[in-house]
């Protein structure tokens, strides 16, 4: 597999050829992808264009029914070897994971749900170090509360921290900010692009946003719907850092990226018969 | 028009539980002791009506059989040589004992019946079968096999208590929820920590229920347990007092009987709301 490999030193995820298929149904693929370290990659597309499923087969909940996933950061006590040091992903190893949902567990609370990510990836879990993770993600002195005495937005903000929790090179997120009310996503989405740059992890986002897109990305690909395949990639040319939100979405290349997005993801949904 | 292909914001409020106003939680209340003094009412209405202590003693009786079995009088100690609250702490403890076994082995059971399949497949017609016989049946097997002492009074009450906790513990450890083990796996939990931190803490309150469950089918089998050499025991005070038509004695009998019986699962309740504060949340 490691033959034709396009992944260079410094790739954090290399697809080559991967399709997905349900039964008949060609969700996925073929797609050719790699991510380079500390991207901000965003992938957008209307519903159903298997972006999700491109996410999971990148986090190791699926296999590709051909070609190969590889990602960097699955912790092996082996040096790593040529083709960049990727290996087939591994579910909890290598990549930090949000969902749309925050998926806390409800039987521990707030501080618990943190801790218990630190214990899985074999750090110490002090209450120090818990908060600090909370912290960075904007939340004070809610450790101790119980998972559904705090908001939806608090609660996928400690989903982010759970997944920060754990020092991967990775972060792949799920249209996470989609079942939240529109101020508090924007909220959320300049927090996480503070932290993303901060933490200078590289990150895969899912999301059916063109304005979140363009907000957080620093490289923007349209999938097409059923199967989903590459439209357009997009390198996104806007500062990272030193902007206001209003200032950035302000800007006119900003309104033009998402012009010329938007313009991609529509004339590609229109393929498929609602 | 906007480039944005957003769905319409979710509103993402939690469900609270709204605290009931105080007018509706008096109403209840006082619903409840009108019914209890009516009650009270037709049991005087019938003892007297009929005049028939044996057959519908009056609540003076059992009041006094209450004192009696309470007390030592004329040298005789509460009832057959026990006091009431002697009968019903031994009764208690068989029932504490036969519950705790009946449990762990229905939790035992259940986690495997939940987990290995073939298991399931072979257990399953078995516990089902159990289930359905009346404790009393299996009783006399258990009286040939291990005499007319504490044993088969205790495994009457473990075999009787352990279908429930075990049908529930399987049902509930099958249905772990695939977003939460999910997310556990995705923090690099192994197999064996998804089962302790995800499975088994959401499988908890039906496994709770299943506890409460068999308490109770270890409160009605008590009873029955105790029909051969039962003294001292509440049962066997019950079956010694039908035997020698002492009807107040009976009654008094079923009144501990419930109202410890209310008590127990009034415990398991609040033991319930402090051990698991996320019921309904999961």
């Amino acid at each position: 597999m490691s033959s034709a490999d396009p992944a260079s030193p410094g790739d954090a995820v290399a697809l080559s050829g991967v399709e997905h298929r349900y039964g008949d149904v060609t969700a996925v693929g073929p797609v050719d992808l790699t991510v380079p370290g500390g991207e901000f990659l965003v992938l957008v597309g209307a519903s159903g264009c298997g972006k999700s499923t491109l996410l999971r087969l990148i986090a190791g909940f699926e296999q590709p029914t051909s070609g190969s996933v590889r990602t960097a950061g699955t912790p092996s006590p082996e040096p790593r070897s040529g083709g960049g040091g990727l290996s087939a992903p591994v579910p909890g190893r290598g990549a930090g994971l949000v969902f749309q949902q925050p998926r806390l567990f409800p039987w521990r609370s707030v501080g618990g749900n943190v801790a218990l990510a630190l214990r899985y990836a074999g750090l110490p879990a002090t209450p120090d170090r818990v908060n600090q993770l909370l912290e960075r993600v904007g939340l004070h002195d809610v450790a101790k509360r119980r998972t559904w005495q705090i908001s939806g937005g608090q609660q996928q903000r400690v989903a982010i921290a759970r997944a920060l929790a754990v020092e991967n090179p990775l972060l792949l997120l799920d249209e996470p900010f989609a079942a939240l009310d529109a101020l508090t996503r924007e909220r959320l989405q300049e927090d996480l692009r503070r932290v993303s740059h901060e933490t200078g992890r590289t990150c895969v986002f899912v999301t059916h946003s063109v304005d979140e897109a363009v907000f957080l990305g620093s490289r923007v690909i349209v999938l097409t719907p059923r199967p989903g395949r590459i439209a357009l990639d997009l390198p996104i040319d806007l500062p990272r850092a030193g902007l206001a939100p209003d200032e950035l979405r302000g800007l006119p290349r900003f309104a033009a990226l998402r012009a010329e997005i938007g313009a991609a993801v529509r004339s590609r949904s229109q393929e498929v018969p609602a | 028009m906007t480039t944005s292909l957003d769905a319409p914001p979710v509103a993402t409020a939690l469900p609270r539980p709204v605290p009931k106003p105080s007018g509706d939680r008096r109403r209840r209340v006082a619903l409840r002791v009108l019914a209890l003094v009516v009650l009270y009412g037709l049991w005087e209405l019938a003892a007297r009506t009929t005049n028939n202590p044996t057959f519908i003693p009056s609540s003076g009786a059992v009041w006094h059989q209450l004192v009696v079995t309470s007390s030592i009088h004329d040298g005789v100690r509460g009832y057959s040589g026990h006091l009431l609250v002697e009968h019903l702490a031994v009764s208690l403890r068989r029932i504490l004992i036969g519950s705790a076994i009946g449990v762990a082995g229905g939790l035992v059971l259940g986690l495997l019946m939940g987990t290995v399949t073939w298991l399931r497949v072979v257990t399953e017609p078995v516990v089902t079968f159990v289930r359905a016989l009346p404790p009393l049946a299996y009783f006399s097997l258990f009286i040939i096999w291990f005499g007319i002492d504490e044993t088969p009074k205790l495994w009457l009450l473990s075999i009787a208590a352990l279908p429930p906790v075990a049908v529930a513990t399987a049902a509930a450890v099958q249905g772990a929820p695939t977003g939460l083990v999910e997310a556990a796996r995705a923090l690099g939990a192994t197999r064996w920590q998804v089962t302790r931190d995800v499975t088994l803490p959401h499988a908890l309150p039906e496994i709770f229920t299943g506890v409460r469950l068999a308490v109770g089918v270890a409160y009605s089998s008590v009873v029955a347990a105790e029909t051969i050499n039962g003294v001292p025991g509440i049962g066997g005070m019950v079956r010694d007092a039908q035997r020698y038509s002492q009807t107040d004695v009976v009654v008094l009998g079923l009144f501990a009987i419930g109202l410890s019986g209310l008590l127990i699962d009034a415990l398991l309740r609040t033991a319930e709301n402090r051990l698991i504060p996320w019921r309904g949340r999961a």
